[in-house]
């Protein structure tokens, strides 16, 4: 038997004509549509709080010795002329409430403060040590981390990194640290990740069948460590 | 032609006598409708590409331009122009963008103190600040992992810890981004040469020239590069002006993107971003063929080591520890008090 | 060249020509593989984001399809061996098969690895600055388009020549298919090269990959050939000798005995050591830290394959129900262990530790459903073009079927 041409005359079994364009037009009005039109997955962006771009020092110390007071500023001298002090105080009574000494074993005020002229520290000789560069003050002590801030190992470089091309600024001692609590204070961390998709991120670390090494001084399972930091040394001469 | 009428095959095409087939106006009809509906379907099918943005669509200029080593000093004049208009356009911004080329005689090494490292995440967002990723999706190249001391497993480091406070007792911090390895094998892998070492030490990319195939992506021991699943969205009053062709300019959608120790920057001579907001001072940054160099320093006389040493790819990028650790949360000498202080 | 262009439109014309079975299988293909396209273009609107991928789980269900494919496209080719070099008769003419299904195979490579690209319209960069040899990517560029053109042409002119009455030249194929069946083990083995070459990813950087990849590549591809003859058998005038499937059987049980042997190596030398680098391991097969997202699948491949092979090894499977059923085990088996099993596994962890899961997203399923139907659409035309061919019942005008067409 022949026919006229394929796709004309079904041949046994063939579709009827219409079964197929009524299937591909559906098909195109249904897509048409958009059924599975696009879900953004992207979550809104955090905020980012302004100070975690802030390149300002944690500390802005006066690096001259002015103490400023009820509107007024002082040298130091001016009143630390008029009344003696004595060198084992590692407190004060009534001015400076502000100041609390928790120096490690340096229990003393007078360990960095010159005794008679108050507008300067002090060296291991008894002579001064201008304001101006309290690096002096800290190595005499902290010999291994004052030679490291002096190659730039130690303590924040800003500005240049070729200083023909511009400036470079190493930042002293105290612009970071308090020199009567100097440990680096805590702070807020900033926020952390949230990539696209990414998920669940608080599942619980289970503890390994085999004790680690590691732990069995600390005698404590991985998860339990508490973030709360503790606080050094003794305060203002108390342990 | 089988003899068999029943077999499916029976009827297939007549005998081929040379003649021109005879079409029927019912075969025309129904050959018609199978042919419009399915000219109409594929239609349908295409049609999300209505939601195509001028933008997304390549200009001839995008599509016929060279890879950055190929181009000549017009062309990339012509590049850089057509990207600060595009720029201006899209975001409001006169930008300013450079292409500094590297410095002779430079050749850039990191390195990050893990002992002085509190893990506050400031280097993350003074990077995004400085570099305009996207912000939805979130990109950022730093990722600062809290590590158990006494371990450098990185498998148990913990990436979203977020506490009141930081530093922890019992941890200590590890940002990673890109470490500019000596022997990148990101470089090696990718298939169309769009991500390439530069004589300073720094991997760039060509976002222009990149296929997105994210091989590099795999191929990364440290999980440095990132991609752009989406059309990057910044808000205009975030985005840096000071661009360069190879770091921060605002990259399109579908192409890789890496830390690129901030070379709009340091090709002036000034310190990336994350070096000069670490609050403590825990990174440093400089050309390790200066010997006068803090990183010079550095290498020569802290304890200095890299991450994933066994695989090989000599990073530029080093983490060193002082001999004594700074958060002294335990005392190094037992307090006794002075006999007869106190105030 | 008239002719030629006459024997295309031949073909053409008789791709339309069957009976409802017939149009209803390429009708329900056509919906699908739309659909995908449908899907794809949401992809290119709005960017790889419509997938489940992300900067931790940067290869998904396109690499894992692709990966597979390659392999079931190497294995097509492999029934030449028999034919060729052990002059295995029986097979001789079902080789047009095998290397017809690795064309259509190969097509599909080649769309999932252009589905997967963040910028396809920059395709034409591998032109212009190609990597090779140091990039693995590009290896497989030149091995897959090759392969490609290798068997258009071998398949291409043996039809051709059965079109016009000729007998086929024994120089214009016979090279060919000594060089295919090198090809064809090369492209897999440059395939399992992409990812064993990565020192970042130690649950791909291990010797066994490239061996695992051809021994499940043998086991998956002939198996997908048996069934395909028997539906050949079934609907179409051409012969297939029952010898012919149980000489494809044997390949399958020695290579599903060398898959699961080497299956055996990589669990025994993961879970032994147990060193850190066993973490991808260790979330695949058990889960890690909670997450178990891929534990089932890869069970159920294990059990898959180990059920196939205990079909394969009884005669009971000499008898073509367990036949098939063993075919379609081993065919699902290793499309799970090799395409999910193998490739993401290998982001989680990942290198920095971090814990991500994959989860391939709607769009991107239909993405994968459009290329496989576009694929069967394009075998399903070359078996229905080919059969009668050669068979000398169409043939150009004024030619006489040669005898013994091929």
């Amino acid at each position: 038997m022949s026919e006229p041409a394929p796709g004309g005359k079904p041949v046994a079994g063939s579709l009827p004509r219409f079964v197929v364009p009524l299937i591909l037009f559906a098909l195109a009005g249904g897509l048409w549509a958009n059924p599975w039109h696009f879900v953004s997955p992207v979550p809104p962006p955090i905020n980012v709080p302004a100070w975690a771009t802030d390149i300002t020092p944690v500390r802005k110390p006066k690096l001259s010795p002015e103490y400023k007071v009820a509107g007024y500023s002082y040298r130091c001298s001016d009143c630390h002329k008029l009344f003696p002090s004595s060198p084992e105080a590692n407190d004060s009574p009534f001015q400076h409430r502000d100041v609390v000494l928790r120096h490690g074993i340096n229990t003393r005020c007078f360990n960095c403060h010159h005794l008679t002229n108050r507008d300067a520290y002090v060296d291991d000789w008894g002579h001064e040590i201008p304001a101006t560069t309290p690096q002096l003050l800290c190595g005499k002590c902290h010999g291994p981390v004052y030679r490291d801030w002096l190659s730039g190992a130690h303590g924040r470089t800003e500005g240049y990194w070729d200083k023909s091309r511009g400036p470079q600024m190493r930042r002293k001692c105290i612009e970071c640290h308090d020199p009567h609590q100097p440990p680096f204070p805590p702070m807020p961390p900033a926020p952390p990740p949230n990539t696209l998709r990414m998920g669940r991120q608080d599942y619980p670390h289970k503890p390994a069948a085999i004790k680690n090494p590691l732990h069995v001084s600390r005698g404590e399972s991985d998860a339990e460590a508490s973030d709360a930091p503790a606080l050094p040394g003794p305060v203002n001469g108390k342990p | 032609m089988p003899a068999n009428e029943s077999h499916p095959m029976a009827g297939a095409l007549p005998p081929d006598d040379g003649r021109p087939p005879q079409l029927t106006r019912r075969g025309f009809l129904s050959k018609g409708a199978v042919a419009l509906a399915g000219a109409s379907a594929v239609a349908a099918a295409l049609s999300p590409l209505r939601e195509l943005k001028p933008g997304d669509i390549p200009s001839l200029e995008q599509f016929l331009q060279k890879h950055y080593k190929e181009m000549t000093a017009d062309e990339k004049h012509a590049a850089i122009a057509r990207i600060a208009r595009e720029v201006a356009a899209r975001y409001g911004v006169q930008p300013n963008v450079a292409d500094p080329p590297p410095l002779s005689g430079v050749e850039f090494v990191y390195a990050l103190n893990i002992s002085r490292c509190i893990g506050c995440r400031k280097c993350v967002y003074a990077c995004v600040a400085e570099n305009n990723p996207s912000r939805a999706p979130e990109i950022q190249y730093i990722r600062v992992l809290k590590m158990e001391k006494g371990s450098i497993n990185i498998e148990t480091a913990d990436h979203h810890y977020d506490p009141p406070v930081v530093p922890g007792p019992d941890s200590y911090y590890m940002p990673v981004q890109c470490h500019q390895c000596a022997k990148p094998p990101c470089v090696k892998v990718c298939p169309v040469e769009a991500t390439w070492q530069e004589p300073d030490g720094i991997t760039v990319i060509d976002y222009d020239w990149c296929i997105g195939c994210r091989y590099c992506a795999a191929a990364c021991p440290y999980w440095a590069r990132r991609f752009n699943f989406a059309e990057p969205q910044i808000p205009a009053e975030k985005l840096n002006p000071d661009m360069s062709y190879l770091s921060n300019r605002p990259r399109p959608k579908g192409v890789m993107e890496k830390c690129t120790f901030c070379l709009q920057r340091t090709r002036v001579g000034r310190m990336p971003a994350c070096v000069e907001v670490c609050p403590t001072g825990s990174r440093k940054f400089g050309n390790v063929l200066d010997p006068e160099s803090e990183v010079a320093y550095i290498l020569k006389h802290k304890r200095a080591f890299v991450l994933k040493e066994d695989v090989g790819t000599l990073p530029r990028f080093f983490y060193y520890f002082d001999e004594r650790g700074s958060r002294y949360h335990e005392p190094i000498a037992p307090i006794q008090p002075e006999p007869g202080g106190g105030a | 060249m008239r002719r030629y262009l006459h024997f295309l439109w031949a073909c053409f014309r008789l791709s339309f020509v069957g009976d409802w079975r017939y149009h209803a299988w390429m009708t329900v293909l056509t919906v699908i593989a739309l659909t995908g396209l449908y899907a794809y273009c949401q992809q290119l609107v709005h960017g790889l984001q419509t997938t489940g991928m992300t900067d931790q789980v940067s290869w998904g269900a396109y690499i894992a399809n692709f990966t597979y494919l390659v392999g079931l496209a190497a294995a097509a080719a492999m029934l030449v061996i028999p034919v060729y070099v052990y002059r295995n008769l029986q097979l001789h003419d079902v080789v047009i098969f095998g290397e017809l299904l690795a064309v259509s195979v190969i097509v599909m490579c080649l769309l999932f690895v252009n589905v997967d690209l963040g910028r396809p319209d920059r395709f034409m960069h591998l032109f212009w600055r190609f990597n090779f040899p140091l990039s693995m990517l590009t290896w497989d560029v030149i091995a897959l388009n090759g392969y490609l053109l290798l068997n258009l042409h071998i398949c291409g002119y043996l039809i051709y020549s059965a079109y016009c009455g000729r007998t086929p030249s024994k120089a214009f194929y016979i090279p060919f298919v000594f060089i295919a069946i090198v090809w064809a083990v090369s492209i897999h083995t440059v395939t399992a090269f992409l990812y064993v070459g990565l020192g970042g990813r130690p649950f791909w950087n291990s010797a066994i990959i490239a061996p695992r990849f051809l021994a499940s590549a043998f086991a998956a591809g002939p198996s997908f050939i048996i069934l395909t003859l028997q539906i050949v058998r079934r609907f179409t005038a051409h012969y297939v000798a029952d010898d012919a499937l149980l000489t494809l059987r044997r390949i399958v049980q020695v290579a599903m005995i060398m898959n699961i042997f080497l299956l055996g190596c990589e669990l025994f030398v993961e879970f032994y050591t147990d060193t850190a680098h066993v973490a991808s391991a260790r979330y695949l097969y058990f889960g890690l830290h909670g997450r178990h997202a891929l534990v089932p699948w890869i069970w159920t491949a294990v059990l898959f394959d180990l059920l196939a092979l205990a079909l394969l090894v009884l005669p009971a499977s000499r008898g073509l129900p367990a036949l098939n059923l063993a075919c379609v085990l081993s065919i699902v088996g290793i499309w799970i262990e090799k395409g999910m099993g193998l490739i993401v596994p290998a982001f989680i962890p990942t290198p920095l530790g971090e814990i991500v899961e994959y989860q391939p997203t709607v769009n991107e399923i239909l993405v994968c459903f459009g290329i496989w139907a576009f694929g069967l659409l394009l075998y399903t035309v070359f078996v229905r073009v080919s059969v009668p061919v050669l068979a000398g019942e169409i043939t150009a005008p004024g030619a006489r079927p040669a005898a013994g067409a091929h």
